[in-house]
């Protein structure tokens, strides 16, 4: 068994104990999290953590395909503006 | 209210150094796909002359003028050196369904239900997490989700897109599920 499959996931457990505090309170809005080294947990699913790249907090929508990856992933400190000619996105 | 958008034009490349001596350039597409700036056809720089790209590999591109012809030799082509194309925003094929250019929603003016203005739509994330817009120049900047909820109406022609802010909450407390924890925004 590979070392990283045996320690499994690390969640910082405050992290844990936040989403779960607002699941409980209804309010599903942005949750400001400084924990970029945190996996994201199947738990994350559904909810959008603001989380900070050293200059503002992006927001991360939780999707099931993002499991097993870290909140740093998705939240850049360095951003590239190269290819932005006809880079369009869809709303949510 | 922030300029049409088909009267902007976009930058899609940028000329680099030469290559041989044949007049061949290396060129910086800004597109996601360099493809697109040899589709796109007619380009211009800031000077108005036309010019169109054929690639020749990767990166790797010939230039032509308004009357169809090559850059003559190294030389011309050294003279090419940090020109930037651009194309007008019509001639960009128009986005299906509720996709929108990121160049056509930077600069709209953000406001609230009630018509407030909260700013400009400064920036657009997109890393794969879902699309955020980051409004500055108002009362306060924030970055927004580019969701249905908090971004109903986008009038690209009006210049303007509605904004409902989402609350950005913080828990804190004892976090062990022993006491009590409080979420405030």
């Amino acid at each position: 068994m590979a070392r990283s499959v045996w320690k499994g996931p690390f969640v910082d457990g405050f992290l844990f104990g936040k989403a779960e505090a607002a699941r409980a309170s209804g309010r599903n809005e942005v949750i400001k999290i400084w924990s970029r080294r945190s996996t994201i947990l199947p738990q994350f699913v559904g909810l959008t953590f603001g989380v900070y790249n050293g200059h503002k907090f992006l927001p991360v929508q939780v999707s099931e395909n993002m499991v097993g990856h870290k909140f740093g992933e998705f939240s850049p400190t360095r951003t590239f503006h190269g290819h932005g000619a006809d880079k369009k996105s869809k709303r949510g | 209210m922030s300029l049409s958008a088909a009267s902007r034009d976009i930058l899609v490349a940028t000329v680099g150094r030469p290559h041989g001596v044949k007049g061949l350039v290396h060129l910086h597409a800004a597109t996601e796909d360099p493809a697109t700036v040899e589709d796109l056809g007619a380009l211009h720089d800031v000077q108005g002359r036309a010019w169109s790209v054929e690639w020749h590999g990767a990166g790797i591109a010939a230039l032509r003028d308004a009357s169809g012809r090559l850059l003559a030799d190294r030389d011309a082509a050294a003279r090419m050196t940090n020109v930037k194309l651009f194309v007008e925003r019509d001639r960009l094929p128009e986005p299906e369904g509720d996709e929108f250019y990121h160049v056509d929603l930077v600069g709209l003016e953000a406001r609230d239900r009630d018509g407030e203005l909260l700013g400009q739509i400064r920036e657009v994330h997109d890393y794969g997490a879902g699309v955020s817009l980051e409004v500055a120049g108002g009362p306060r900047d924030f970055i927004v989700p580019f969701t249905l909820a908090c971004v109903p109406e986008v009038n690209i022609a009006g210049g303007v897109v509605t904004v409902v802010p989402p609350v950005e909450i913080e828990v804190e407390g004892d976090l062990s599920g022993a006491g009590d924890v409080e979420v405030r925004a």
